[in-house]
């Protein structure tokens, strides 16, 4: 009997229409014949506020020995900065920090108040708050811009020859390359947005089942993998860019 | 929710049996509580519930992170500050011997300066004295070859007149010979003897 209330329940999942299969409701905001996710944005200006506030304060008063949360941002920027600098090489990496930096650390402070801040204080009008990552909106913008980028990179490095990669090493590689194009956003915005949800879920439901303590492995876990997720997603779009500015002429020894 | 909540406090209070309850509550779970956000109808307000907004398990798990994050990071940072103060102090370190070494060098520089000003003075000191030593020996040279020559010209005047005068005599003596051949016939010989003879007597 226990059972077939659970049975029930999904059979009842799939009822319902296609829509309603997004975790929770959302708090719409109405603009024009757009429908915005409220609560995407409130979160996102609550992380966005985090970043620039540590930004401020790390840059306020810059000592030429760094302590406190100078040095610590320093950290932050040293991390991103070799990041870049692996990925993308020494000699084009520099102007391609700001970007990869933004989107590592966006990621991974959003991903962290999702696992950290506790969201369900502020009740909403309509769903509830969680980490910005955990709408698909948010990661596909992420990851279309970081199409964006490498298109861009490539383009001014190289101009119309930048069409020249989807013919390396052999012709042969065209359509997987043109296919890479649309799976390479595709692939970046689904993973961190499913990890996330995944995330977030899984401890909302192990929280609904045992409130207490149980939750806490999967909580440290779910921080563990947020972390790592926005690392992914900052390396794999410092490679992306540093791929389309690639020298494939007769830079082949430098690999 | 409510049942969710009931459901929560009851657990609270039979804790000690989790093991044992989780199956049989975790089936009695009202599933539809997943849609989350059903019972949220309100607008903006706050939940205080415990339970609910999990907050013991964040607090929890925010206590351990900074409890573990703060030795972590705080040795990391740590490490990195002494990292760069030590770098900062090596170069300031080479910065000072750099501008010791330049200081001695310049005060080098300087004395070599003087040196060389010295040897200058030096050079220009014996060039002048060089100068009046070897105008005074000119002139003083130049004074006895106005002498030599003074003397040269004297003794040669001396020499031509006494060869003027030796010449002029023989050139005399030869035309008063040559008078004397021309104009001396006996008869003039004669007048002269006398002419002499008679002043003899006087």
């Amino acid at each position: 009997m226990y059972l077939a209330e659970p049975l029930n329940y999904l059979s009842h999942i799939h009822h319902l229409p296609i829509a309603e299969l997004e975790v929770g409701k959302h708090f719409y905001w109405q603009i024009g014949n757009l429908k915005l996710h409220g609560q995407v944005f409130l979160t996102s200006w609550f992380v966005i506020g985090v970043l620039i506030i540590a930004a401020f304060l790390a840059s306020r008063r810059s000592d030429r020995i760094p302590s406190g949360i100078q040095n610590f941002m320093e950290y932050a920027l040293e991390f991103i900065r070799d990041l870049a600098r692996g990925q993308i090489g020494e000699k084009e990496y520099r102007p391609w920090v700001p970007f990869v930096g933004t989107l590592f650390l966006f990621i991974f402070v959003s991903n962290w108040s999702g696992a950290l801040v506790p969201w369900k204080l502020v009740e909403i009008p309509g769903g509830e708050l969680a980490a910005p990552t955990s709408d698909i909106n948010t990661t596909v913008a992420l990851a279309l811009l970081t199409s964006l980028a490498y298109f861009y990179a490539g383009f001014r490095k190289k101009g119309l020859g930048y069409f020249g990669n989807y013919v390396q090493p052999v012709p042969f590689m065209l359509p997987f390359k043109i296919i890479e194009d649309f799976t390479k956003p595709l692939s970046l915005s689904f993973r961190l947005f499913g990890n996330i949800l995944a995330d977030e879920l899984v401890v909302a439901v192990l929280v609904l089942l045992v409130p207490l303590f149980v939750p806490l492995p999967v909580m440290a876990l779910g921080l563990f993998t947020s972390a790592i997720q926005a690392l992914i997603f900052a390396t794999l779009a410092a490679a992306y860019i540093g791929e389309a500015m690639e020298d494939h002429g007769e830079g082949h020894e430098e690999h | 929710m409510p049942s969710a909540s009931k459901f929560c406090k009851s657990f609270w209070e039979v804790f000690p049996l989790v093991s044992l309850s989780i199956v049989t509550f975790a089936a009695r779970v009202p599933m539809h509580w997943l849609l989350l956000g059903e019972a949220e109808e309100g607008g903006f307000g706050l939940n205080f519930s415990l339970l609910d907004t999990n907050l013991i398990n964040l607090v929890i798990i925010i206590g351990v992170l900074v409890y573990f994050g703060r030795g972590l990071v705080g040795k990391t940072l740590a490490e990195r500050r002494s990292q760069i103060e030590a770098a900062i102090k090596e170069v300031e370190d080479r910065k000072k011997s750099a501008s010791a070494a330049l200081a001695e060098e310049q005060q080098k520089l300087a004395q070599a300066k003087t040196e060389a000003e010295r040897i200058r003075q030096n050079a220009v000191e014996s060039a002048e004295r060089a100068r009046t030593a070897i105008l005074e020996e000119t002139e003083a040279e130049l004074v006895r070859m106005q002498e030599a020559a003074s003397q040269d010209i004297t003794s040669q005047q001396e020499r031509i007149a006494r060869e003027l005068r030796e010449v002029i005599a023989a050139r005399a003596v030869a035309i008063a010979e040559d008078r004397l051949k021309s104009g001396l016939n006996s008869d003039a010989q004669q007048q002269l003897v006398e002419q002499s003879i008679a002043s003899l007597r006087g």
